[in-house]
């Protein structure tokens, strides 16, 4: 075990304490929310009424064209505004997670489609056989094949999310970044040497440790499951 | 007999009498004598009264002005006055909310309601005052330049022509150096230590920044230094938005209130390192020391010869 | 409805200038990635799919490094620390790199995925007309494997572009560096911004156009 220099070790706790709470944080917020609405867009999407199509595939061309940087940005910077008694303005940990979430749940709907597409028409002439209603159908057929096949693609969408969440370093959210950054900066002012490779690459081995995992699960669950 | 025990009486009250309301009484002698520990402060504004606590916009990553330690506290002489405003306000220096903001970020994050005022080395410009509202001067900031040891620089003027000079987005340094140095080629950076990295890297030839931060990094670097020239000697002020008479009244009392107890100077001498005491002691207000911002001068247009 | 009725549509036509500049950035950096991007997926794909020993497991180090990280800490890290290492790197050439390497790593698989679903007949088909390996690649593998990737790869070229956003922080001037600056002096964020995502939708918009247009255009029969 090498030696390590005396200032690694505060360092290395205050990143681990102080960002990296954040950035998991904000990934199951945002993760959860993307859960939410993408796979009920992702279902609503497949009825047959143009309007709500139309409405929902903008949604998703939308949220999925911006980068997401850019969607940050806009929401963050959005003068507040009074709804009733309500003076909303997003700090910059929420502006995060819409963001964050916006993106994701437009993510979650293209698949939820094209996973509910894919359960072919013998399915539901089944089902509808069978005396379910729509929303029974949906519900007790359809749905659980598609969310099957959800599995590797939404471990995936995870993997992007926790990466993501440091874009929320730019408004200045003390994720997991922000933490290792302003170390870097105080102990390039103070001490002159800043020790970028080191700082810089803890934070990449931290999200390797946490992402290399989570990508050989969504390789293994594609094999098994689909 | 009863006469006598009436007059010790009422000599006893005259006296206490006179004590009472004898040291109210205004002395022309002003440091004579010990000021309460607080000032008498208008009233609080009332959305920030029904908070219970301040909500303020303070720089991360300027030492020693506002800066994040190790345990992820906020330090530095502008955190320190927020903690003062705290402390007058409610009675606890913890009861104020900071907010980190950067010298692009700072003016846009206060108009934008997300902070009661922003202690954030914000330098007084004819352009700002415009946008926002600024407080009586709490800090006077003199610009330097920080550049390699090898350098050797004569007139500011001659040599700027041709270099390459770094600072932070939307600064006075930024206003300054495109307005008057039209020869010389000014890039952005995200933060001052970024610019630290830049010139020590050769990437640029001068970080242009406040002094008392680059005296912190010319000290602890043994490769740079910071040139003899001293520019922009023009006042910080907390900034306040447009219209809120009340809160800058408060402000400006604390101020005033700070400035008559040499309350900066203390807070000066805890955040610089003890062999710069005697540089910097003039940029502290105190009851002698009263910086002025250069209304009808503005600090941009004011270019060297 | 009200935040229309209060839109600065000489917004639109005041700051043209700037946005066409950010525009320009943006496209200089993000084409020369894609392009360095296909170059190095097609490659280093290649050496994956062939399984060249030591080659490739290099590259899986590289791939799986690179798609584990997130691309902000890449950028930072190139930025930082290269004058570390004595190599003094002009911004473009971080802005250029980073994303280059970025594009890279996810093209690698593209391509490997592609080149391994060309149907091994075909393959064989090549070896008994007499093709060496390097041939047999050239005119079996490339061409059908790479028009399967086709699709894979151009999103992977649009995430290429959309990335280009975060080069802001290194003070890359493109386009939402652009924006945010004039956003920060003017305050016109909905202006601002608005013009900027009508920008970004019609690249990206644009390019998924020519997916779509390039997938019927070079469709395999069917009988593959």
């Amino acid at each position: 075990m090498p030696e390590l220099p005396d200032w690694f070790r505060p360092v290395a706790e205050y990143m681990l304490r102080e960002g990296l709470p954040e950035t998991i944080r904000l990934s199951v917020i945002a993760v959860t929310a993307s859960l939410v609405v993408g796979i009920l867009f992702g279902t609503l999407i497949t009825i047959r009424f143009r309007p709500l199509q139309w409405l929902i595939r903008f949604y998703i061309e939308l949220w999925r064209g911006l980068p997401i940087l850019v969607t940050v940005l806009f929401i963050y910077w959005l003068p507040p505004y009074d709804v009733g008694p309500y003076h909303i303005q997003l700090n910059a940990y929420m502006s995060a997670a819409v963001a964050l979430s916006l993106w994701g749940s437009a993510q979650v709907a293209e698949a939820t489609r094209g996973a509910v597409q894919s359960i072919t028409k013998e399915q539901h002439e089944a089902a509808s056989a069978l005396g379910f209603s729509w929303i029974g159908r949906h519900r007790f057929v359809i749905l659980p094949q598609a969310l099957r096949r959800l599995l590797p693609p939404m471990v995936g969408l995870l993997v992007n999310i926790i990466q993501n969440t440091t874009i929320a370093f730019v408004i200045g959210v003390n994720e997991f970044l922000q933490a290792g950054n302003r170390q870097f900066e105080n102990l390039t002012t103070q001490t002159g040497d800043g020790h970028p490779i080191s700082i810089f690459g803890f934070v990449m081995l931290v999200f390797f440790v946490i992402c290399f995992p989570l990508t050989r699960l969504a390789a293994y669950l594609e094999k098994r499951l689909v | 007999m009863k006469r006598l025990a009436v007059l010790i009486v009422l000599i006893g009250l005259a006296t206490a009498a006179a004590a009472t309301f004898g040291s109210a009484a205004p002395s022309g002698k002003a440091g004579a004598e010990a000021l309460p520990p607080k000032p008498k402060l208008p009233a609080l504004p009332a959305a920030v009264k029904s908070r219970g606590k301040w909500q303020i916009g303070v720089k991360c990553d300027t030492p020693p002005f506002g800066y994040q330690d190790t345990s992820g506290r906020n330090r530095g002489y502008d955190v320190e006055i927020a903690r003062q405003f705290a402390q007058w306000a409610f009675g606890s220096r913890s009861k104020v909310e900071l907010t980190c903001v950067t010298t692009t970020s700072r003016i846009g994050t206060l108009t934008s309601g997300r902070v009661d005022m922003i202690i954030a080395t914000l330098t007084w410009t004819a352009g700002r005052e415009q946008q926002i509202d600024f407080s009586l001067p709490y800090y006077g900031a003199v610009g330097r330049l920080l550049v390699k040891n090898s350098v050797t620089a004569g007139r500011l003027s001659d040599w700027m022509r041709g270099k390459k000079i770094v600072s932070t987005g939307s600064s006075i340094y930024q206003l300054w150096t495109q307005n008057c140095f039209k020869e010389t080629t000014f890039q952005v950076v995200t933060s001052p230590s970024a610019g630290v990295l830049a010139v020590k890297n050769g990437q640029a030839d001068a970080l242009m920044y406040d002094d008392a931060f680059l005296v912190g990094v010319a000290a602890n670097d043994r490769d740079l230094k910071m040139t003899t020239h001293r520019f922009l000697n023009v006042p910080w002020g907390i900034g306040i938005r447009k219209g809120e008479a009340d809160m800058k009244r408060w402000v400006d009392a604390a101020i005033r209130g700070m400035r008559a107890r040499d309350m900066f100077w203390k807070i000066l001498r805890n955040t610089i390192p003890r062999r710069f005491w005697s540089t910097f002691k003039g940029n502290a207000p105190s009851r002698k020391i009263k910086p002025l911002y250069p209304r009808g001068n503005p600090p941009e247009n004011n270019c060297p010869t | 409805m009200r935040i229309l009725a209060a839109y600065d549509w000489t917004f639109i036509w005041d700051y043209r200038h700037e946005f066409w500049d950010g525009f320009k950035h943006t496209m200089k950096a993000g084409l020369l990635g894609i392009v360095l991007a296909y170059v190095i997926g097609l490659v280093l794909g290649a050496v994956r799919a062939y399984r060249i020993p030591l080659l490739s497991q290099l590259a899986a180090v590289y791939v799986e490094l690179i798609r584990n990280t997130p691309i902000l800490v890449q950028i930072f890290f190139l930025y930082y620390a290269t004058p570390e290492l004595g190599i003094h790197l002009e911004p473009f050439t971080v802005a250029w790199l980073s994303i280059t390497i970025w594009g890279g790593a996810f093209m690698t698989e593209n391509f490997r995925a592609g080149f391994e679903a060309v149907p091994a007949r075909l393959r064989e088909a090549g070896f008994a007309l007499g093709f060496g390996p390097l041939k047999n690649f050239l005119n079996v593998t490339l061409p059908i494997g790479g028009r399967i990737a086709l699709p894979s790869t151009i999103n992977t070229a649009i995430s290429v572009l959309k990335n280009t956003s975060l080069l802001l922080i290194i003070g890359y001037p493109e386009l939402t560096y652009v924006a945010n600056n004039i956003q920060a002096l003017t305050f016109l964020v909905f202006e601002a911004f608005t013009v900027l995502a009508v920008y970004y939708l019609a690249i990206v918009w644009a390019l998924s156009a020519l997916i779509r247009f390039l997938e019927r255009r070079l469709a395999l029969p069917e009988a593959l």
